[in-house]
């Protein structure tokens, strides 16, 4: 017996959090389950007996790639509890902020982990060698989101500028007309953007999703909406938990999300584009008919043409607001003193989905309950779906190809899963 | 919020870095962590025995290196710096360096 040092100097890194059981029996799948290790974050758990004011910080932490969105929603649901109403030139800033998310995030989504799939690359590294124009192109759109959160949110990673009933501190005209130069240079590059991912093979794939997403009657939505689904009803924000539930399965620490006594849903661009295709600008449907798009989409490999256009659509809006912004008169609403005792719920469009928020409060503004449903639950079960019938299309993959494949389609929704899952374990049993 | 899965990430290369070299079992490993990386020594500690459970480390003894330099370029790492090995009688993998070096940074 000897011993001996093994010299390693590994950094250990958060990979292979999800893992895919599939059992076949012939090309027939019995078994698919997917699995989402990380463990649960007990934020809803922490948020009670702290102020309603920090709602919009706390949670932002939710998402690195959508700190916003968890802004957004929180703040809603506050103001709605508190029955604030937010000056219209506050809300249009907001708006602004919102696309500069959707921006920033998209592009990453499209160009960094999206993209890759579709030319045969493991990744954008490889990409960026044999395709440096079209990452640069990801990069630069990323940076103008980038542009918008610094100028709004006072920085570009989580954001620290929003609050309840407004902003800490509104930009200046000069620094608004900085980003609308920004915004500017943006629009050719988010044309092209769309022009470049139609171009990508689309196998004749269609799913039968049930598509729920807010709808507005003026605007494509953002900020907030009334909840529509395409199985043909709406609902106000305030009774989403009547209709959509939360549940656990044995098999994974995130909960899944249905629609009680129906079943799995879909949200996001694909269900944003189908249900309020006729509120996008004139300049983002011309796009979708020259990229060959139906104004309903069901193929999910083609969500990558859709939030393309979700790109194009936010850089023209928020141009559209740029250019029309006028410094307030004042960064927030007054806050109510006493805070009352109060309930309220927030909706809003984050990147991958409706973002559902309920906050209980005590005297004080105290949070006594809060509820998040997060767009990567409510996909959770959707995903499942696709991934049971891609693999019941391809019974013949051998294995490395199969999980490439699956992990495209978690990728075709969404890149919070499937980033942390590049190396998503599969759990195959072929009988 | 990703501590658990980075340990096992950790505990994962542990047991590949031992079967890769023909280890019969990993009696030391040896981690650094850096001043951001929200890891301590406690938890690591703590968390080591169970963390390890049923691979070749089990009943392996655990040192952690902290850094206290927050301007470390690794200083939000959490690096497994070497293991020591138990093997079989000489003549089975060679060619692997004897002793460690300092760790990370």
């Amino acid at each position: 017996m000897t011993e001996r040092t093994i010299r390693v100097d590994y950094l250990a890194r958060v990979e292979g959090e999800g893992a895919f059981r599939l059992r076949m029996t012939g090309g027939r799948v019995e078994e698919a389950e997917l699995r989402i290790f990380e463990p649960p974050r007990f934020f809803e758990a922490f948020l009670k007996g702290r102020s309603y004011a920090e709602a919009p910080d706390i949670t932002a932490r939710i998402c690195g790639i959508c700190p916003v969105a968890y802004q957004m929603s929180s703040t809603q649901a506050m103001e709605r509890a508190l029955g604030l109403r937010v000056d219209p030139a506050l809300k249009d800033l907001r708006r602004l902020l919102y696309c500069g998310e959707w921006i920033e995030s998209h592009a990453l989504h499209i160009y960094l982990l999206h993209a890759p799939d579709f030319l045969g690359y493991p990744d954008a590294i490889r990409l960026a060698k044999d395709h440096p124009e079209a990452v640069a192109r990801g990069l630069a759109l990323k940076k103008a989101g980038n542009a918008v959160l610094e100028t709004l949110g006072g920085r570009s990673v989580h954001p620290i500028n929003v609050r309840v009933g407004g902003f800490y501190r509104v930009p200046t005209r000069e620094e608004m007309d900085r980003l609308r130069s920004v915004l500017s240079g943006a629009l050719a590059e988010a044309e092209e953007t769309v022009r470049f991912v139609s171009g990508f093979p689309f196998p004749p794939v269609e799913e039968d999703y049930e598509f729920v997403a807010l709808t507005s009657p003026d605007e494509y939505p953002l900020g907030e909406g009334t909840v529509t689904s395409s199985a043909g009803f709406t609902v106000p924000p305030e009774r989403f938990e009547e209709v959509f539930e939360e549940s656990q399965v044995p098999y994974s620490h995130a909960l899944q999300s249905h629609r009680r006594k129906a079943g799995a849903y879909l949200v996001g661009p694909l269900a944003r584009y189908a249900l309020n295709h006729d509120r996008l600008t004139p300049r983002v449907r011309q796009a979708a008919r020259d990229a060959g798009l139906p104004p309903v989409v069901r193929n999910p490999d083609q969500s990558i043409v859709v939030r393309a256009l979700e790109v194009l659509y936010a850089v023209e809006e928020g141009l559209r607001l740029a250019e029309a912004y006028r410094v307030p008169p004042r960064p927030a609403v007054e806050m109510p003193d006493p805070v009352p005792a109060a309930e309220g719920v927030g909706i809003t469009e984050a990147p991958r989905g409706m973002l559902y928020h309920r906050y209980r409060l005590g005297e004080g503004g105290i949070i006594q309950e809060a509820r998040i449903v997060a767009p990567t639950s409510q996909n959770q079960a959707r995903i499942e779906e696709d991934l049971r019938h891609l693999a019941e299309r391809t019974p013949d993959l051998d294995e490395a190809r199969l999980t490439s494949a699956l992990e495209h389609a978690i990728r075709n929704h969404d890149p919070c899963i499937s980033c942390a899952t590049h190396f998503l374990k599969l759990d195959l049993v072929r009988q | 919020m990703h501590e658990e899965v980075l340990l096992h990430d950790l505990v994962e290369k542990v047991a590949e870095v031992s079967l890769t070299q023909g280890a019969l079992r990993v009696t030391r490993v040896r981690l650094w962590v850096g001043a951001l990386s929200h890891f301590s020594e406690a938890t690591l500690r703590a968390r080591w025995p169970g963390a390890v459970k049923g691979t070749p480390a089990e009943g392996s003894r655990v040192e952690v290196e902290t850094s206290d330099d927050p301007n470390d370029p690794r200083a939000t790492g959490l690096f497994l710096v070497s293991l020591d090995v138990e093997e079989g009688p000489p003549g089975g993998s060679g060619g692997v360096p004897s002793r460690a070096g300092p760790g990370p940074g």
